[in-house]
């Protein structure tokens, strides 16, 4: 609670004197960015490096006469000198502003309304980490990260708004290893560390490394029947974000879904997606102070049902915005379910692949919606329902509007909340509720 | 200022520690951008912040916070300290202080003109050039950025490094994105950040920034009208701008030490090579010549010492087609017993330092770029990756350009659009069979280079000719 209390002190400081220093005339926005974080990252159940990270920035923007300036500042976390760094921003920003053209889509913060949400956890204390996580893999080639401590996002700006969201939580994203260089993979995270859980995980991946043992099978280029599981697809979702569902990138011709917006293509009446902050990982605010619907469906039966609009793209094209952040990716995403048990999966998936993990994905074709990867770790040849194999990884270069479309078969009725485990920068939040998919045809290439 | 540094680290010291050192990193980005000849965002960061390091049984442990109070530093040092302490039973490698070097030296950039540039003139300058590519109504979109980088680094340790190092990083970065009907093409020129390198503010020179920019829209256009790229095994010639990516991710990544050693499995993957290979591997044909030189003036990643205060020298990885050394810094030499580079670099003063790419550049050949088309019979001429994917094992992969034109009869023709090709490392290097000469010589780089756990960007600067490879998988939009 101490960390995130002490995140909380630094937002607020920072915003009061930031917003306690305008003068009439001026309008500010900003939203904060915090972690007190361990990191261990970990190669053959052995620590590789070790430490800890107490970071907190604020990202403002301030307008003054129809010009815009945008900073980002590290706070220290002593009080008086995060004072002084704020009051030199403003200042700077406030010179700065005014030797910049006009920013023709200049927007005010508008939003009032507060909120405060705070999830406390129970996480291992950092200097038995070590023990804690590598301890029950002894004897096994144990590789990746264990993350642990608070992470904090707020927002406020000159109209009032005031929204706080900070967590105590910790992921351990980790995979185990052949000598063949086979591998299984797997991530632990929450807000309570469990050691059974976190033990349990590790021995279920044993007999999972005694299938990938088997020699694998090569497979020749072409389209085969696959299942791709829940985190296959997660590889797959931000092609939703990245030339996705923006509505400036429809308005300006980088989206690839531009055939989808425009009627020419539709996707599978089977597949939905929807923006669902009812999930509860990730909070609805934006950096304007905003706050987005609970649920915003984007893609409904096949059809384009709503983009993500930002104010700015608002006011630029006259459209409504749904509080969309201004970079308008997917926030919290969830694809609806579908009618197949995931303990039929193999059965109905009869001949063809399962893949567990896709790797390295890109657009390689935007007009066509076309995306080139590879697969990775533990994926199968499956005859019969049954496993028979692993196979040697193989690239795939597939339209979305097939693999999501026409060679849709069906996708589970469960669905996995996949957390978001990145930490570019800062440790990510959020995360992602997905179904696995059955398609009757996913190319391979190479 | 590394006195101050070197008091600030002696008021920390923990008891206990066998050895600290102290890294401050200082960082002004300042970044403009224009939308259709308009103004569209102004972005100034500022970031400072302190990694103290310690090492305990041979455990390196670290904390990093913003704050320069002498007693923020101590309670960090005592937190690395305990952590370095609960880790040593379970290190993967022992360590000494022979990994980080004591020594004194002081780097900069080279610069032509070392004034700031006001943000009136930066953003002027992307408007400018965002402006400039307006050619036609069939270009529905054109950004433009200009950007600055300050990097401030300075280190001290107990065993009495005194290291400062100040890199000015700029890049300009445009786009146009033109549709007639239901065909819509972007160019960019050399790849959405290629345009990425050290200078001082000579870098803005606006009339040629317009008309780079105009020569973009263009292609843009000109792509509109081309045919796809059609399907073809068949020599493939490739710009400098793309050679960056090829480079990079065919080269680069699977020759980094630390994926050798299985570090990067997790997250980014692993590699093809194996430790036994350096030495012995056959890369590429006797042509490939690939180095590490952080000494190349105005390139991207060009330094004196990296993030552990290792001195930085040109090294050749691939000599003639062979592999002679890895990307791994003094940590990852240790492990292994193997030569390496000074590449171990953190991201700012948050992230502990890693093996990385910094300048890996293939050295110039022979051909002049009229020998190189020549020799070709049928073929495609690539510029400006905008695509890439590479397996976890960097072998199989599949890379997509900006703008082709095909290669008959040893001539340039037509200009093709959604050109790809796919290939494997291992074997697409012992296909390299013309390497351009030094006219054919240009250096790009990238800001954007990501990997690592906890997660970490790096830039990075490849230098190319033109080269040629044969036998090769081409295709376009429709295959």
């Amino acid at each position: 609670m101490n960390a995130m209390r002490d995140l909380e002190s630094r937002f607020d400081r920072a915003a009061g004197a930031l917003l306690g220093a305008l003068k009439a005339g001026e309008e500010l926005s900003l939203e904060f960015a915090g972690e007190s974080s361990l990191f261990m990252r970990f190669n053959q159940a052995r620590v590789r490096q070790i430490g800890a990270v107490e970071d907190a920035m604020v990202d403002f923007k301030f307008c003054r006469d129809g010009r815009t300036s945008r900073r980002i500042l590290t706070l220290t976390g002593e009080a008086g000198r995060d004072a002084e760094l704020a009051a030199r921003a403003l200042e700077a920003a406030r010179a700065e502003a005014a030797l910049l053209p006009v920013d023709p889509y200049q927007v005010l913060p508008a939003a009032g309304g507060s909120s405060s949400e705070t999830f406390p956890g129970k996480l291992p204390d950092p200097d038995a980490a070590p023990k804690e996580v590598l301890g029950p893999a002894a004897g096994m080639d144990f590789v990746g990260i264990h993350a642990q401590g608070a992470v904090a996002r707020g927002a406020a700006n000159s109209k009032g708004a005031r929204h706080w969201f900070a967590a105590e939580n910790f992921s351990t994203d980790w995979s185990a290893w052949l000598p063949s260089g086979k591998a299984v993979k797997s991530c632990y995270a929450g807000r309570e560390w469990d050691s059974g859980e976190h033990a349990r995980r590790l021995q279920a991946a044993r007999p999972l490394l005694e299938g990938v043992a088997k020699p694998d099978k090569v497979l020749e280029p072409g389209s085969y029947r696959a299942y791709v599981s829940p985190g296959a697809l997660e590889e797959l979702m931000v092609f939703f974000s990245w030339r996705g569902l923006s509505e400036r990138e429809f308005r300006e011709g980088e989206s690839s879904f531009m055939a989808l917006r425009e009627g020419r293509k539709s996707l599978s009446p089977k597949f939905a997606l929807t923006q669902d902050f009812t999930l509860g990982v990730e909070p609805r605010f934006n950096e304007l102070g905003e706050v987005a619907p609970e649920r915003l469906v984007l893609i409904d039966g096949g059809r384009l049902a709503s983009s993500l609009v930002s104010a700015r793209t608002a006011l630029q094209y006259g459209v409504a915005s749904n509080a969309a952040p201004e970079h308008e990716g997917l926030r919290s995403p969830a694809v609806a379910p579908g009618g197949l048990a995931e303990a039929d999966a193999l059965k109905a998936l009869g001949t063809g692949l399962y893949v567990s993990n896709f790797h390295y994905a890109n657009w390689s074709d935007f007009e066509n919606a076309r995306v080139t990867g590879m697969t990775r770790f533990a994926c199968f040849w499956v005859e019969g329902g049954k496993i028979v194999s692993p196979i040697k990884d193989m690239r795939f270069d597939e339209s979305l509007y097939d693999l999501f479309g026409a060679n849709l078969e069906d996708l589970t009725r469960e669905r996995s909340l996949i957390p978001a485990v990145g930490s570019y920068g800062m440790r990510d939040i959020g995360g992602m509720l997905l179904p696995g998919l059955l398609v009757n045809g996913l190319r391979f290439t190479l | 200022m590394t006195k101050d540094l070197a008091r600030l680290l002696e008021a920390a010291l923990p008891t206990g520690a066998e050895w600290a050192s102290l890294r401050r990193v200082r960082s002004v980005e300042r970044s403009y951008s224009a939308r259709d000849g308009k103004f569209d965002a102004a972005l100034v960061f500022e970031d400072e912040g302190y990694m103290i390091e310690v090492l305990s049984g041979g455990q390196f442990g670290y904390a990093a916070a913003a704050s320069a109070d002498p007693a923020a530093l101590k309670r960090a040092a005592e937190r690395a300290l305990a952590l370095a302490e609960a880790a040593s039973p379970l290190a993967l490698a022992r360590f000494s202080p022979a990994v980080r070097p004591a020594w004194k030296h002081r780097w900069e950039t080279p610069r032509a003109k070392a004034g700031l540039l006001g943000a009136d003139l930066l953003a002027g300058a992307a408007v400018a050039m965002s402006a400039a590519m307006r050619l036609d109504p069939r270009i529905i979109q054109t950004t433009a950025a200009v950007e600055t980088r300050d990097i401030e680094v300075e280190i001290v340790s107990t065993s009495g490094a005194a290291l400062e190092q100040v890199l000015h990083l700029v890049s300009t970065g445009k786009n146009a994105v033109a549709r007639e009907g239901n065909v819509v093409q972007n160019r960019s020129g050399h790849g959405p950040r290629g345009e990425f390198r050290q200078a001082g503010s000579e870098f803005l020179d606006l009339p040629a920034l317009e008309e780079a920019a105009r020569k973009t829209a263009r292609e843009a256009l000109e792509l509109l009208g081309a045919e796809d790229c059609p399907s073809m095994t068949g020599d493939l010639v490739l710009a400098p701008d793309q050679m960056m990516l090829q480079i990079h991710e065919s080269v680069g990544h699977p020759c980094e030490l630390d994926r050798i050693l299985g570090d990067e499995r997790n997250y980014a993957g692993s590699t093809f090579v194996k430790l036994e290979d350096i030495g012995t591997l056959r890369y590429g044909s006797e042509l490939m010549n690939v180095t590490f030189d952080p000494s190349l003036a105005g390139e991207a990643a060009s330094y004196g010492f990296d993030d552990t205060g290792a001195e930085a020298k040109k090294e050749f990885i691939v000599e003639k087609g062979v592999l002679v050394r890895a990307l791994g810094g003094l940590e990852s030499q240790a492990r292994s017993g193997k030569p390496g580079v000074a590449d171990q670099r953190a991201e700012g003063w948050r992230r502990p330092p890693v093996d990385r790419m910094a300048n890996l550049n293939l050295e110039p050949g022979a051909s002049s770029f009229a020998e190189i088309v020549a020799s070709v019979e049928r073929g495609v001429y690539m510029e400006a990756n905008r695509s890439w994917s590479i397996d976890d094992f960097r072998n199989k992969f599949q890379f997509g350009c900006e703008y082709g034109r095909l290669i008959e009869d040893g001539k340039l023709g037509r200009v093709v659009r959604n050109p790809n090709y796919r290939g494997i490392s291992s074997s697409f290097w012992r296909n390299l069979r013309m390497v351009g000469d030094r006219s054919t010589f240009e250096a790009y780089g990238t800001p954007n280079c990501g990997k690592a756990e906890p997660n970490q960007v790096q830039f990075v600067g490849h230098a190319s000719p033109t080269c040629a490879f044969r036998g090769v998988e081409i295709f376009g939009g429709e295959a």
